[in-house]
């Protein structure tokens, strides 16, 4: 397949100025993955995301970030300490040659950057503004305060995420916020695509613009069946187990495999899924009535007992082989199932390794490499998607950065002696 | 209408999207790029094996919505109304903004009007299980030929590359096996939660109208297209590189966390129960003047003075007692009325909102004008969820260039085929009556 078309430098003339907190580091990320240069300007103490752990040393170090490395892989860091009034000469000559200034964090903050740079984009009427807040900068809701914890229990995905109810469909449990920082993926998601729609736009009308990405809004939109299920029917759905949340209780469940592997492992209503389904229990050597008449009876006369029985099968089949056998017997028939796998198990996986999913990092402070996520796609041969360069220490680009910007060496020792950079 | 009183492009002014997608991966590409101006043309066909199952799944619109009526609330039956795939509510929020056409590929003389839309169009989309689009002869080296410039995304569960080229996969598939799955749920539960909806039928379509605005950049510029292989899986990966790269450095393997918060000192932070049935509120207390605002809202309980919770690492290393103690509070309270007295002290804190509470409650959505009525033409006019950013200068509008939610099925064959590739009145009839179209 041809590769003419591999987007991995796509962005390569873009240059994105990225200043605030975690809610921006993966937005910036995902473009600095196509090519876009991306220049983290951080306070001296260093952005926020250098303080959230896991670290790699056994004490908080903002150098040893574990997730700090992961989202700010190919940027640049320049020390600015933009609460010096001081300090928008420099921001104001980076940001003259910038395309984006993508801002971060809970509204004033992000309400006051954008004040300080107000002239300079009114100067460079090119510039694409960013600005990612938990609620979105105008609204009732804009100064809250929030976490990625209350920010996925507003916005809707908490409520649908959990485990059963009990028979009489209370809870014992609470609504589960199925992974950390989740609410910055999916706004850092969104923002990344509004910043396309804005680079395209003014690939033809030559302006920039200000967007105005609501973290919550974001979440808002990934309930799925949620919002409709009210609207239209006036119901609420029903958080489940490993399961779609729906307004009736499913009866989908987890199975086990030989070797203790949970298995995402159950029949949609089609046909052909039965039919491979039984081709599977026959090759295991699983005894069972279905698509016989017998089968046909009990589902006329109990669909629910029909259900359970099929699901106990399944649960048979399961049980009688190690996860990775059930896998792949249970694809080659075309049977959508999988192990339910931890995030580091793929690292390994033949699959991932011929795809190129894996970014191998050098960290010379290491002295060794480590395999990043590294693309979501590829173009029939490589990765859409290149990373190449470790996340940056603090301040370790200050100076080519501002040589880049047009400072003199004079002028850089000069901001050095005020404690600008 | 967003774009109209002036004299601007829309983002993706001048593009043509012919959309194969169906479910949810696949249509959620699309409906971005439609909402950005693109021309997005979704193609269908009418045989039940071939329709796209969201026309055909709870919810449907109730009985009494109408094309003229307005929106009330109502029950619906379950299977909608049988033969009629024009109700499906989920279908109809999932693909707002695109026009819809029907067309036999499985006919040669569809598949010949598949090759002429792909003549002048930028790009096409597709998510069918691996292999179809090749064996109708339709996969990118075929379609190439016929427009070399071509932008060709295809969304598949494992990606179209690598030793599971083959392997199918639903969102919840390619989630379990990701990693995310396991992510989800408490620490003392054998089992994941899992996610109760599939963030993987999600992120592919957001990476999908990513990546495509990319090379549409480039298509106007250059005139390259290309192909791009999109694997959900990967798309999941992602979101786990923290895990990954930790696991490589300490040998440590991940673990569920249930709501707590192990990486920065911030405890409590949990959802906990209020007054009603099943309702909670979210609550995370990032340092200790929050924490001395919340004994303060409580009214300084003697338990909360305990020198145990006096600092973060204090309160973290008891946090089951903790819990426990502060669910005893919340359990009282009422759960808006608590948020917003924890918010006065400002203290993070935020209602576990249901989707009632979001359509009916949420004044921030509300404010920002969130929800969208777009007309359907055959269950009137209803809320559709929005784009959720602002962009001042080329604003999304999820209505596209239809002005309209979902389109019926085949409700822009005339448009398609007689306005745009210029097909005669009696080629319409003839294809229509050899069941091409």
């Amino acid at each position: 397949m041809s590769s003419d078309g591999n987007l991995r430098t796509s962005l390569e003339n873009v240059v994105i100025v990225e200043i605030g907190d975690q809610m921006g580091d993966y937005a910036a990320l995902l473009l600095a993955g196509l090519g876009a240069e991306v220049i983290k300007i951080e306070p001296p103490e260093g952005a926020p995301s250098r303080s959230i752990g896991p670290f790699a040393t056994a004490t908080p170090d903002p150098e040893q970030s574990i997730f700090f490395w992961r989202y700010n892989l190919n940027k640049k860091s320049v020390i600015l300490d933009l609460d010096q009034p001081t300090a928008l000469e420099p921001l104001k000559r980076i940001l003259a040659k910038a395309d984006i200034l993508l801002l971060a964090g809970e509204f004033p903050a992000v309400e006051r950057r954008l004040e300080q740079c107000r002239q300079f984009a009114h100067e460079n009427p090119r510039l694409i503004q960013c600005a990612i807040t938990p609620f979105g900068l105008d609204g009732p809701y804009r100064e809250l305060k929030s976490t990625d914890l209350v920010q996925m229990a507003l916005g809707g995905i908490m409520a649908v995420c959990g485990y059963d109810p009990d028979a009489d469909r209370k809870y014992d449990t609470p609504p589960i916020a199925p992974a950390m920082w989740h609410s910055y993926h999916i706004g850092g998601e969104y923002a990344a695509i509004a910043m396309m729609a804005a680079l395209n736009f003014r690939d033809l009308s030559g302006e920039g613009q200000l967007i105005d990405v609501s973290v919550h809004e974001a979440i808002n939109t990934c309930t799925e069946l949620a919002i409709p299920t009210y609207i239209y029917n006036g119901e609420t759905v029903l958080r489940q187990t490993s399961r779609h949340a729906a307004p009736a209780i499913t009866q989908m469940r987890l199975s086990t495999s030989a070797d203790g592997v949970y298995m995402l492992a159950s029949l949609s209503p089609f046909e052909r899924e039965e039919r491979a389904f039984v081709e599977l229990a026959d090759q295991v050597g699983i005894a069972h009535v279905l698509r016989t008449p017998e089968y046909a009876e009990l589902e006329k006369q109990d669909r629910r007992a029909a259900l359970t029985y099929r699901n106990d099968l399944i649960e048979q089949v399961v049980a009688s082989l190690p996860a990775r056998e059930v896998f792949e017997k249970a694809q080659a028939l075309g049977l959508a199932w999988s192990p339910i796998r931890r995030p580091e198990e793929n690292l390994d996986d033949r699959h991932f390794a011929a795809r190129g999913t894996f970014a191998e990092i050098y960290h010379p402070e290491l002295g060794r490499s480590l395999r990043y996520p590294g693309t979501v796609a590829t173009d029939g041969q490589a990765p859409h998607m290149h990373y190449s360069r470790r996340a940056p220490r603090l301040g370790e680009h200050t100076d080519s950065v501002l040589e880049w910007a047009g400072f003199s060496r004079n002028e850089i020792a000069e901001l050095r002696r005020q404690h600008l950079i | 209408m967003a774009n109209q009183a002036n004299s601007r492009p829309r983002a993706l002014e001048g593009v043509r999207i012919i959309d194969l997608t169906w479910l949810q991966v696949g249509p959620q590409a699309t409906r971005i790029l439609a909402s950005f101006g693109a021309q997005v043309i979704r193609i269908e066909w009418r045989k039940r094996g071939a329709i796209d199952f969201l026309r055909y799944f709870q919810p449907f619109a109730p009985n009494h919505a109408t094309p003229d009526g307005g929106r009330v609330q109502g029950s619906a039956p379950s299977h909608g109304v049988r033969g009629n795939y024009d109700r499906g509510a989920y279908f109809n929020n999932t693909n707002p903004g695109k026009y819809g056409v029907t067309l036999n590929l499985n006919h040669p003389k569809g598949r010949d009007l598949l090759r002429r839309m792909v003549r002048d169009a930028n790009a096409i989309c597709e998510n069918f299980s691996p292999g179809q689009m090749d064996k109708w002869g339709l996969g990118y080296e075929e379609l190439r030929k016929v427009n070399p410039g071509l932008i060709y995304l295809q969304t598949t569960g494992m990606g179209k590359a690598g030793t599971y080229k083959d392997y199918v996969s639903y969102g919840p598939t390619a989630q379990a096996f990701s990693g995310l799955t396991f992510l989800s749920g408490l620490p003392d539960q054998a089992q994941p939660a899992g996610w109760g909806y599939s963030y993987l039928d999600h992120s592919p379509g957001y990476f999908g109208a990513m990546l495509l605005m990319a090379a549409l950049r480039r298509q106007r510029a250059d005139g390259r297209g290309g192909y791009i292989d999109m694997s959900q899986t990967e798309t999941g990966l992602m979101l786990t590189g923290t895990s990954i790269v930790e696991h490589q450095l300490t040998g440590k393997n991940t673990e569920r966390y249930g709501n707590r918060m192990p990486f920065r000192a911030w405890a409590p932070h949990g959802a906990y129960r209020c007054a009603g049935a099943d309702n909670w509120i979210a609550v995370s207390i990032q340092s200790d003047v929050q924490w001395q605002a919340l004994i303060e809202e409580m009214e300084s309980p003697a338990w909360a003075r305990d020198s145990r919770f006096a600092t973060a690492a204090g309160r973290q290393q008891h946090q089951d007692e903790l819990d426990a103690k502060l669910t005893e509070f919340t359990v009282e309270q009422d759960r808006y009325d608590l948020m917003n007295r924890l918010q006065a002290r400002a203290i993070p804190a935020g209602v576990v909102q249901r989707a009632a509470d979001r359509f009916d409650h949420d004044p921030q959505l509300k404010a920002r004008g969130y929800y969208v009525d777009l007309p359907h033409s055959e269950i009137g006019t209803w809320p559709i969820e929005g784009f959720p950013s602002k962009l001042s200068a080329s604003p999304a509008y999820v209505g596209g260039l239809t002005g309209r939610a979902a389109p019926k099925l085949g409700e822009d064959n005339d448009f398609v085929y007689h306005d745009i590739l210029g097909l005669s009145t009696d080629e319409l009839a003839a294809l229509r009556e050899e069941d091409v179209i």
